[in-house]
């Protein structure tokens, strides 16, 4: 035994009526994650998104975001599990979603609406669908048994989401730990702050045409701008913010034969 | 020793139990039932607060309304069928051989009992057992059990509680009973004052080649039920299995929380009565007959076979609270469809799946907060029109695993409705669009796809397609698809690509 070793046993020895196992490294825990299917975002998060918290993939439009969470849907639902779509803004297209590979006898969608309102337009009834959208999630949770739940803000203005207590955001953390359910929230910006396990941030890097005249796909880029459990990371060191980011490409369900 | 057993039940006051068997709220309240057309009803069945009160059976309803705090309902045909058919379905646990000798406002049905012993022990605890059925499901009854058929039936009739008759007693256990419980003509029951005949026991002890002398043949049927040595033969009836219970309540009811406590006590009897036969309720249909003479109708489906009340009633609960009766409720009726329960084999491997009855709750609450046909799963239709799709219900099925799909492609994010947008063209391809609020500049422009269809019906199409990159005034760059509508030449912003 090394002297370090014997010094270390020696003084965990002195401690442990106060501390327990005071110089050893806490356990690592394994969180169980979700591919997204897109084998640079897998590689980016060291396995896909995880299960039991929530993860925000955010940015502008027409950068992708839909895409990822289909493509994770699209895994789960293939794996036999069911998942949910709470739509916000009632924007979900299910021709592209069965393009993607979604199964849609195993999605439940949840299709908000935006209050009618006459005269002038009140911050309650902006944030009407917003509301159904959070209620909406809040039972899904609570029910169980959905291996995703894709929360889709990514239609609702920044300043309307911001709105959003963080006290419900915590409550769905909470939530989507006990029901083992991955809670993907798309938006234009992140608004669950410090409780989201995974921040991704998406931006659109260009167009793939053939010949000039037909849209063949895009390509993306997409970096992780938070990663609370990374698998490799506990007890070691958290990886060099070069590898934070990598690009992707999606194509047209019109384009057959390429895998991404 | 004989073999045949025989347990009859009776339920007196039949009209009133069957009105008053599913309205708990009126536990204690002295209740009078009315039967005839006014002015000429008269009383014809009450509970003991009611006989108490000093209400009595053939008083007119200006007799009965003058003994205070007595409630008058009018006597329901249809409860009281709902009722006997709860009734004898709580028998029929018993002993599948029934046979039914209501008569009168009472209810009465006698059990062959033969055999049972080994099932359920001897003839008291059957009778016990039975009785806290009954008990259990809203009558107030009298059990008599006993080796003849009749003895059991006149004994019931008689007693309070259960009375059991042992093989070679009825004579004497029949002795005090009056004449009268023999159902006789009003002809010979004053021929029988007239010598002085009151009980079974003083026509038992009569001779019976002089009372056959005297009063024909049907004297020796007579002193044969007296004596408990009348020979009958059974005739088990064949009780039809209709999940139904009715309720008409004596004024019209506009509170959710009264019409869901009469609910919950009605599908309680409900999924009895199924889980009896060990099969659960597949769907409850309601049936309300509202003030006014309208009608509404609502059908809890759960997704799959149950006889949970609990989540029965949260079931009927958030539907009616989404689909409420548009007046007071006069009368509810509430059918079922019998299934077969659930089974599901559980795995230790199988892919983690929501609990189909906690689904079905979630969803009503769901439909609840965004619409009826808002939620659900979307199934793509047969056809070329864009954005063909309609909403299914959702339902958990497990599922196989299955291969996954092409690759990754990109997704469209539909806006509802399109937005309509102005566009300026270059040549024939978008060169400047602007939605009314931004102005987006036309980098490059993929088109024209054309598509178009039903030409021949109301519901045609016939549009143009264009995959469109752009750029805002503020530097963001958006992936559109932009369609032209070559019916009225309106150009519409229908999806962004994301």
């Amino acid at each position: 035994m090394t002297n370090a070793s014997a010094l270390r046993r020696e003084i965990e020895h002195a401690l442990e009526h106060r501390f327990p196992a005071a110089l050893t490294p806490a356990q690592k825990t394994i969180h169980e994650t979700y591919a997204t299917g897109i084998a640079a975002v897998d590689a980016l998060l060291e396995g896909g998104l995880p299960v039991g918290a929530i993860s925000e993939v955010t940015g502008p439009e027409c950068s992708g975001r839909t895409s990822l969470a289909l493509s994770l849907v699209a895994g789960r639902t293939h794996g036999g599990q069911v998942c949910a779509w709470v739509d916000a803004e009632d924007a979900l297209d299910p021709e592209s979603a069965a393009a993607c590979g979604v199964s849609l006898r195993q999605l439940l969608w949840v299709r908000c609406r935006r209050v009618a309102g006459t005269g002038k337009v009140t911050a309650k009834a902006r944030m009407g669908h917003v509301d159904q959208a959070l209620r909406a999630t809040d039972l899904l949770l609570a029910a169980g048994g959905f291996a995703a739940i894709v929360l889709d803000l990514g239609g609702t203005a920044v300043e309307d989401a911001r709105r959003i207590p963080l006290a419900t955001w915590f409550r769905f953390r909470q939530a989507a730990d006990r029901a083992r359910s991955c809670v993907v929230v798309l938006g234009r910006a992140s608004y669950a702050q410090s409780s989201a396990a995974a921040v991704l941030k998406c931006a659109p890097l260009r167009a793939q045409t053939a010949g000039g005249t037909v849209l063949r796909g895009f390509e993306y880029s997409v970096a992780r701008e938070r990663q609370r459990f990374v698998p490799g990371a506990a007890g070691g060191r958290k990886p060099p913010a070069s590898t934070w980011n990598a690009p992707w490409s999606a194509t047209g369900a019109w384009v057959r034969g390429e895998r991404g | 020793m004989s073999t045949e057993l025989y347990a009859a039940v009776h339920a007196a006051e039949f009209p009133a139990q069957a009105l008053l068997r599913l309205r708990g709220d009126l536990a204690g309240q002295a209740v009078a039932v009315l039967e005839g057309r006014a002015p000429l009803e008269r009383v014809c069945a009450m509970n003991r607060a009611a006989r108490t009160a000093g209400a009595a059976l053939g008083m007119t309803r200006l007799e009965a309304e003058a003994v205070g705090g007595v409630l008058l309902l009018a006597r329901s045909s249809e409860a009281e069928a709902g009722a006997r058919a709860a009734l004898l379905e709580c028998a029929a646990a018993f002993s599948p051989r029934i046979e039914d000798a209501s008569g009168g406002t009472e209810c009465m049905c006698v059990l062959d009992i033969g055999g049972t012993e080994r099932l359920f022990g001897s003839p008291e605890t059957v009778a016990g057992r039975l009785r806290g059925a009954l008990l259990a499901a809203g009558f107030r009854v009298s059990i008599a059990v006993s080796g003849n058929f009749d003895a059991a039936r006149l004994k019931s009739a008689a007693a309070r509680g259960v009375a059991v008759i042992a093989v070679g007693e009825e004579a004497q256990a029949l002795a005090r009973l009056p004449v009268g419980s023999l159902g006789l003509t009003e002809e010979v029951a004053e021929t029988f004052a007239l010598w002085g005949i009151r009980t079974l026991g003083e026509l038992a002890a009569l001779p019976e080649v002089e009372l056959v002398a005297r009063l024909g043949q049907a004297a020796r049927v007579w002193r044969g039920l007296a004596l408990g040595t009348a020979s009958h033969a059974f005739q088990p009836m064949e009780a039809e299995f209709a999940l139904k219970e009715f309720c008409d309540f004596e004024t019209p009811v506009e509170e959710m929380e009264s019409l869901l406590f009469v609910g919950g006590r009605m599908v309680d009897c409900l999924a009895g009565r199924a889980a009896g036969r060990a099969l659960s309720l597949a769907s409850v249909s309601l049936h309300f007959e509202l003030a006014g003479g309208r009608v509404h109708r609502r059908v809890i489906r759960p997704a799959l076979p149950t006889v949970d009340r609990k989540f029965l009633l949260k079931l009927m609960q958030l539907d009616l609270a989404a689909h409420p009766p548009q007046a007071a409720v006069k009368a509810l009726t509430m059918t079922a469809v019998a299934g077969y329960a659930n089974k599901v084999q559980l795995g230790l491997f199988a892919p983690q799946m929501p609990e189909p009855s906690r689904v079905d709750v979630t969803i009503a609450r769901l439909k609840a907060i965004a619409g009826e046909e808002r939620v659900g799963s979307p199934v793509l239709e047969d056809s070329h029109r864009p954005v063909a799709f309609r909403m299914e219900g959702f339902q958990v099925v497990p599922a196989r695993e299955e291969a996954g799909g092409e690759g990754i492609r990109m997704a469209l994010r539909r806006l509802r409705p399109a937005a309509a947008v102005r566009v300026v063209l270059r040549g024939e391809t978008p060169a400047i669009f602007h939605d009314g609020l931004r102005s987006y500049a036309v980098t490059e422009a993929f088109g024209p796809w054309r598509s178009s269809g039903h030409w021949w019906a109301l519901g045609n199409w016939d549009a143009e397609e264009w995959d469109v990159l752009a750029e805002m005034q503020d530097g963001a760059r958006v992936a559109c698809l932009l369609v032209l509508d070559r019916g009225d030449g309106i150009w519409r912003l229908e999806a962004l690509y994301d």
